[in-house]
C-alpha cells in the first residue's frame, strides 16, 4: 500500500486553486467555511423573501402551497445547518488556534475533510431543487407526515441523507476542536485563562458530539422507513410518530445552544475590547455557559407541550425551562457589568455586539413565556414563536456573527471593513430586523398559526404582515451594504496587526497571520494576555508597535497539504447521492472512502521537498 | 458636552451659571417630552397590535382560555417591566460610559461575587414563582371543576384536511357524526377526545382553549366550556378554529367552526340530525347523481358505518391514484355555515364552484386528487347534474 500511495507525492504548493483544494491550514479552511456559508445565507435569505412576499397580502397566490412548504423548510434547514453552524465553525477555525497560541488544529487533514463533507452535503441538499423534489415537511420534519403515503417524492430523502452527510462533518469538526482546545494551548494558558470564545467553542463542540448521534439515529430510522420498509414512525404498523419528536428535540434543543453559545463567546470577546475593561465576572460567564450546556439536555419537551404528554411531564419541563433562564440572565448581567464604568468605543463590531445583547434580551424574555406551558398552549405553533426564534437566532446568533466578522476581518485579511458603511450596515440590519420580527409577536398573539401559506383578510393579520415584509426589504438592503463593504476592501489600505488595541493572543502576530501563526509559541501571561504585554511594555517605557517578526516559513515544520480529505469527502457524498439515485453509486462512493482512508493512513508525513 | 443630560457625576451637582441653566432645563423638558411621546407611541402601537379578531388570543369566551390568558397577562407585564429595566440599564451604560476624548484607561474591574450571587438569586426566585404558578394552573385545567354540569363528550378526528366530530351521545342516546362544524351547548363543559387517522394535526379554538395535538394512535383528552356571560352576542355564535400543526399541502386551509348554542337549540339540532329529507323530483335526480358518484367516500344518512370508515381509511393509506378515502359526513350539510373545512361560506354559488373544481377553493384537497369524477381536473358532470346535486345536498335537513 505504501508503494501505491508514495507514487502520489504530497502536494506542496500553497498557491493557486490547488493550494486551496489541498489546504490543511486552519485559516484557509475557516475562510472556505465562511464563504460557503455566506452563499447559503444568500439562498436562505431569498427563500425568506419568497415567504414574506407570499404573506404580504391576504389570500395571495404568488406561490402555491407546495412551494411555500418547501420555502420555509429549506429556509430553516439552510439557516440552521448550512449558515449559522458553519459560520460558527468558520470562527472556530480562524480564531481558536490563534487565540490559544497554536500553529494549527490538532488534526489538520480531518479539519479539511470536515469542510469538504459539509460543502458536498450542502450541495446534495440543494440538488433537490434541480430535480424539483424539495423537502417540504419543515426543518423539524415531524413524522408521520414524512412517511409514505403522505410524502411520496424524494424530498424527505434528500433532507435526511444530506443531513446525515453533514452530520459526519459536524461531529468530526467538533472532535477536532475538543482535542485542539484541550491539548494545544500555549504554555501559561490554563483553562481559566482561556478566552470565553474558546470556552464556548469547547462547550459547543461537546454538545455537538453528544447531540448529533441522537438525530443521526432518527434520520437513519426515517431513511429506513422510507426506503427499506421498516416502520419506526408509522402508526398504522405499530410505530410511534411521537418517538421522532423526542429524538428530534433531544438533539434539537442542545442544537439551539450550539447555535447561540459561539456568538455569545464572540460577544464576550468584543464587549471588553471596546469597553477597554476586562470581562466582568469571567468565571460566572464560563460556568453559566457550562450550566446551559448541561441543562440544555433537560428541556427538550418544551417544544412538545401540546403533544399531550400529560401534566406531570409538562410540569417538569416547565420548571427546567424556567430555570435555564437563570444562567442566561447571568450572562446578560455580566455583559452589562463589563460596560459599566468602561470607556465604550462604538465601532461597528461593538454596535453589533451591543445589538446582540439588546435583542437577545427580547428573545430571552419571550422564551420564558413559552416555558409557562398553560400559556404556551395558546402560543405554540403561532407567529409568536417565529418572533422568538428570530430574536434569538437572528438578533442573537447572526448579530454575534456580524460582530465577529467586523472584529476579526482585519486580522484575517489585513484590511479593515469600512466603519461608515459598517454603521449604515448595522442600522439597516437592526431596524430591518425589528421591523420584520417584532410585529410577529402580535401576529402570533392575534392567532396567526405558523407555516400557513395563506390567510383570510377577516382576521386582520394583513397590516402586521405587510410591516414584516417591509422590514425584509430593509434587511435585504442592509445585506447588500454588507456585501459591498466586503467587496470594497480589495482597494483599502493595510492596517496594523492590532487595530483595536485588543487583549487577545491573536493580535500579537501580523495581519494576515503567516501560515505558521506563531514563530515562537507565546508564554501566556493572563486572561487578557496582550493587554498585560502592552502594559508591561509601557511600564518599562517602551510601546509595542510591531507584531511578532516574520520568519522563513520553511524553517517551521507545518503539516503539508493533502489530496486525501477532498478525495474521501467525494466518496462520502457519493454514498449519500447513491442512496438518492442508484445504489451502485453508493458502492462506488464506499470504495472511494476506503481508498481514501488507506491513502490517508499511508500518506508520507511530509512533502518530498520538505526536509524537516 | 457640558449641556448633555448625561454629563459626568460631579459636574451636574455644581451650580451652573444662569445663562447655561436655561438651555439645560429646556433640553431636559424636551427630552422628557420625547420620552413621554415615545411611551405613548409604544402604548398606541401596542393597542393597535393587539386585535380581538376571531382567532385572537386576547379575548376568552370560557374558563380555560381565560385562565391561560390571565397567566399570559401576568407574564407579559413581568416581561415588559424586566425588559425596560434591563434595556434601560444597558442603554444608560452605553450613554453614560461612552468613550470621551483624552479619557484615561477605565478602572480594570474583574467582577463582584456578592453582586453575582444577588443577581442569580433574584431571577431564580422570579422564575420559580412563575413556574410553580404555571404548574398549579396546569393541573387545575386538567379537568372541569367540581360541581360543573355533566360534560358533553365529543370525539374529534383529524383528517387531511378536515375535522370530524362524533357525539357518542348528544342527548337521549343520539349518535351524531358531522364535519368541520362543531355545535356545543353553552355553560356546559365539553370533553374532547382528540385523535387522528393519518398525520399529526392540532386542535385549536383560541377563544375557548389553547391547542392540543391530534396524534395517530394516541387519544388526547382536553376540555373547554363557553360561558354565556363572556359572550356579548346572541346565541348561536360561531367561533373560529384552525389546525395548528403542519399536516401537508392544505394545512393552511384546514379550519373549522365551533357554534355555541343554548342547550335547547342544541337539543333540537341533535333531534333533527339524520331526519329523512323531503325528496322533490329535482332532488330525486340529485340523489341518483350522489348515489352514483359520491357514496364511496361520503355518507349522507346519519353516522358512518364503522366498517365502511375503516375500508375508506385503508384505501387512503395503501391505495393508488383512485381509491375511496375518508371524507366529511354530509348528513346535516344544509345546516352548516361553511364549506371545504371552514374555507368559504356555504351557498349555492360556492357549492357549485366547489363541485365544479374543488381545487379552485382548496388546492390539494383529496376529492379532486382521488375521486374518479375529477380525474380530468374538473367534474365530469353536466351542469344539470351539478344543479340537481346542489338541490339534493342543500335540501337535506
Amino acid at each position: 500500500m505504501a508503494s501505491i500511495t508514495s507514487v502520489i507525492p504530497r502536494p506542496t504548493s500553497y498557491a493557486g486553486i490547488w493550494g486551496w483544494i489541498t489546504t490543511v491550514d486552519h485559516k484557509r479552511i475557516g475562510v472556505l467555511y465562511g464563504l460557503t456559508a455566506f452563499v447559503f445565507l444568500l439562498i436562505a435569505g431569498l427563500e425568506a423573501g419568497v415567504i414574506r412576499m407570499q404573506l404580504a397580502s391576504a389570500d395571495n397566490d404568488f406561490i402555491s402551497a407546495g412551494r411555500f412548504n418547501q420555502m420555509f423548510t429549506m429556509h430553516a434547514t439552510t439557516m440552521v445547518f448550512m449558515v449559522i453552524m458553519p459560520l460558527s465553525v468558520s470562527f472556530f477555525n480562524i480564531v481558536i488556534p490563534l487565540a490559544i497560541g497554536a500553529r494549527d488544529v490538532a488534526f489538520p487533514r480531518l479539519n479539511a475533510l470536515s469542510f469538504w463533507i459539509f460543502l458536498f452535503g450542502g450541495i446534495l441538499m440543494h440538488m433537490s431543487f434541480i430535480v424539483d423534489q424539495v423537502p417540504d415537511a419543515g426543518w423539524f420534519s415531524y413524522a408521520n407526515l414524512t412517511e409514505k403515503p403522505f410524502s411520496v417524492n424524494r424530498g424527505l430523502d434528500f433532507w435526511a441523507i444530506s443531513l446525515l452527510v453533514m452530520g459526519t462533518s459536524s461531529v468530526a469538526g467538533a472532535l477536532n476542536f475538543i482535542v485542539t482546545i484541550l491539548n494545544l494551548r500555549a504554555p501559561g494558558m490554563s483553562m481559566m485563562r482561556m478566552p470565553v470564545f474558546v470556552w464556548m467553542t469547547l462547550i459547543t463542540s461537546i454538545l455537538l458530539v453528544l447531540a448529533f448521534p441522537v438525530i443521526t439515529v432518527g434520520l437513519i430510522e426515517l431513511v429506513m422507513d422510507r426506503n427499506f420498509g421498516t416502520h419506526f414512525f408509522i402508526p398504522a404498523e405499530g410505530g410511534d410518530p411521537v418517538l421522532w419528536q423526542h429524538l428530534f428535540w433531544v438533539f434539537g434543543h442542545p442544537e439551539v445552544y450550539i447555535l447561540i453559545l459561539p456568538p455569545m463567546g464572540i460577544v464576550s470577546e468584543i464587549l471588553p475590547t471596546f469597553s477597554r475593561k476586562p470581562l466582568f465576572g469571567y468565571p460566572f460567564i464560563v460556568f453559566s455557559g457550562i450550566v446551559i450546556g448541561i441543562m440544555g439536555w433537560a428541556v427538550w419537551s418544551h417544544h412538545m407541550f401540546t403533544v399531550g404528554l400529560g401534566p406531570v411531564a409538562n410540569s417538569v419541563f416547565t420548571i427546567t425551562t424556567m430555570l435555564i433562564a437563570v444562567p442566561t440572565g447571568v450572562k446578560i448581567f455580566n455583559w452589562i457589568g463589563t460596560l459599566w464604568r468602561g470607556s465604550i468605543e462604538f465601532t461597528t463590531a461593538m454596535m453589533f455586539a451591543l445589538g446582540f445583547v439588546a435583542l437577545f434580551i427580547v428573545g430571552g424574555l419571550s422564551g420564558v413565556s413559552h416555558a409557562v406551558s398553560p400559556s404556551d398552549f395558546q402560543q405554540q405553533d403561532t407567529y409568536y414563536i417565529v418572533a422568538h426564534i428570530h430574536y434569538v437566532l437572528f438578533g442573537g446568533s447572526m448579530f454575534g456573527i456580524f460582530a465577529g466578522v467586523y472584529y476579526w476581518f482585519p486580522k484575517i485579511t489585513g484590511k479593515m471593513l469600512d466603519e461608515t458603511l459598517g454603521k449604515i450596515n448595522f442600522w439597516l440590519i437592526f431596524i430591518g430586523m425589528n421591523l420584520t420580527f417584532f410585529p410577529m409577536h402580535f401576529l402570533g398573539l392575534n392567532g396567526m398559526p405558523r407555516r400557513i401559506y395563506t390567510y383570510s383578510a377577516e382576521f386582520g393579520w394583513e397590516n402586521l404582515n405587510q410591516l414584516a415584509s417591509a422590514g425584509y426589504v430593509v434587511l435585504f438592503i442592509g445585506m447588500l451594504v454588507f456585501m459591498y463593504n466586503m467587496w470594497q476592501t480589495r482597494n483599502s489600505r493595510r492596517v496594523s496587526h492590532d487595530p483595536w488595541d485588543a487583549p487577545g493572543v491573536e493580535w500579537t502576530i501580523s495581519s494576515p497571520p503567516p501560515p505558521y501563526n506563531f514563530a515562537e509559541i507565546p508564554q501566556i501571561l493572563g486572561r487578557d494576555h496582550y493587554w498585560i504585554v502592552k502594559e508591561n511594555a509601557e511600564a518599562a517605557g517602551t510601546r509595542i508597535m510591531e507584531p511578532e517578526a516574520l520568519v522563513d516559513p520553511s524553517s517551521i515544520h507545518m503539516p503539508s497539504p493533502s489530496y486525501w480529505p477532498i478525495f474521501t469527502a467525494v466518496g462520502v457524498a457519493l454514498i449519500g447521492g447513491g442512496l438518492l439515485s442508484h445504489y451502485a453509486i453508493s458502492f462506488v462512493g464506499g470504495v472511494i472512502v476506503i481508498m481514501g482512508v488507506i491513502g490517508w493512513g499511508n500518506e508520507p508525513a511530509a512533502a518530498p521537498s520538505d526536509h524537516h | 458636552m457640558g449641556l448633555s443630560p448625561f454629563r459626568r457625576e460631579g459636574s451636574s451637582s455644581q451650580p451652573s451659571a444662569t445663562n447655561s441653566s436655561e438651555p439645560t432645563g429646556r433640553r431636559s423638558s424636551l427630552k422628557n417630552r420625547t420620552v413621554l411621546f415615545g411611551l405613548m407611541a409604544a402604548l398606541f402601537l401596542f393597542a393597535v397590535g393587539c386585535s380581538k379578531n376571531g382567532m385572537s388570543t386576547w379575548e376568552a369566551f370560557g374558563p380555560v382560555a381565560q385562565k391561560q390568558l390571565d397567566l399570559f397577562n401576568v407574564l407579559l407585564w413581568t416581561m415588559v417591566i424586566v425588559f425596560f429595566l434591563i434595556e434601560g440599564v444597558l442603554v444608560y451604560a452605553m450613554i453614560r460610559y461612552r468613550k470621551r476624548p483624552g479619557q484615561a484607561r477605565p478602572p480594570q474591574i474583574h467582577g463582584n461575587t456578592s453582586l453575582e450571587i444577588v443577581l442569580t438569586i433574584i431571577p431564580t426566585i422570579l422564575v420559580l414563582a412563575l413556574g410553580i404558578w404555571s404548574v398549579f394552573t396546569l393541573f387545575e385545567l386538567e379537568e372541569p371543576p367540581e360541581g360543573s354540569p355533566e360534560p358533553l363528550q365529543v370525539n374529534v378526528t383529524g383528517h387531511q384536511w378536515w375535522f370530524e366530530f362524533e357525539y357518542p351521545d348528544a342527548g337521549n342516546g343520539k349518535h351524531i357524526i358531522t364535519a368541520n362544524e362543531m355545535r356545543i351547548p353553552v355553560d356546559r363543559p365539553i370533553v374532547l377526545n382528540l385523535e387522528s387517522d393519518d398525520v399529526i394535526h392540532s386542535f385549536w379554538v383560541p377563544k375557548l382553549a389553547g391547542k392540543l395535538d391530534m396524534v395517530p394512535t394516541h387519544v388526547n383528552t382536553m376540555w373547554f366550556q363557553a360561558d354565556s356571560d363572556k359572550i356579548d352576542e346572541d346565541l348561536p355564535v360561531s367561533l373560529f378554529g384552525q389546525c395548528a400543526e403542519l399536516c401537508g399541502l392544505a394545512h393552511a386551509l384546514m379550519r373549522f367552526r365551533v357554534t355555541v348554542m343554548e342547550q335547547d337549540q342544541f337539543d333540537s339540532w341533535a333531534a333533527d340530525y339524520g331526519a329523512p329529507p323531503t325528496v322533490t323530483d329535482k332532488a330525486k335526480k340529485g340523489q341518483q347523481v350522489f348515489a352514483a358518484n359520491c357514496t364511496l367516500c361520503h355518507t349522507i344518512d346519519g353516522p358512518d358505518d364503522p366498517a365502511l370508515s375503516a375500508s375508506r381509511l385503508t384505501g387512503f393509506l395503501t391505495g393508488g391514484d383512485i381509491t375511496p378515502v375518508p371524507a366529511p359526513n354530509l348528513t346535516d350539510l344544509r345546516s352548516r355555515q361553511t364549506l371545504a373545512a371552514g374555507i368559504v361560506d356555504l351557498s349555492e354559488t360556492t357549492l357549485r364552484e366547489w363541485l365544479h373544481d374543488p381545487n379552485d377553493i382548496k388546492p390539494g384537497n383529496l376529492m379532486s386528487d382521488r375521486a374518479v369524477l375529477y380525474q380530468n381536473g374538473t367534474a365530469s358532470l353536466s351542469d344539470e347534474e351539478i344543479d340537481a346535486l346542489i338541490g339534493y345536498l342543500l335540501d337535506l335537513r
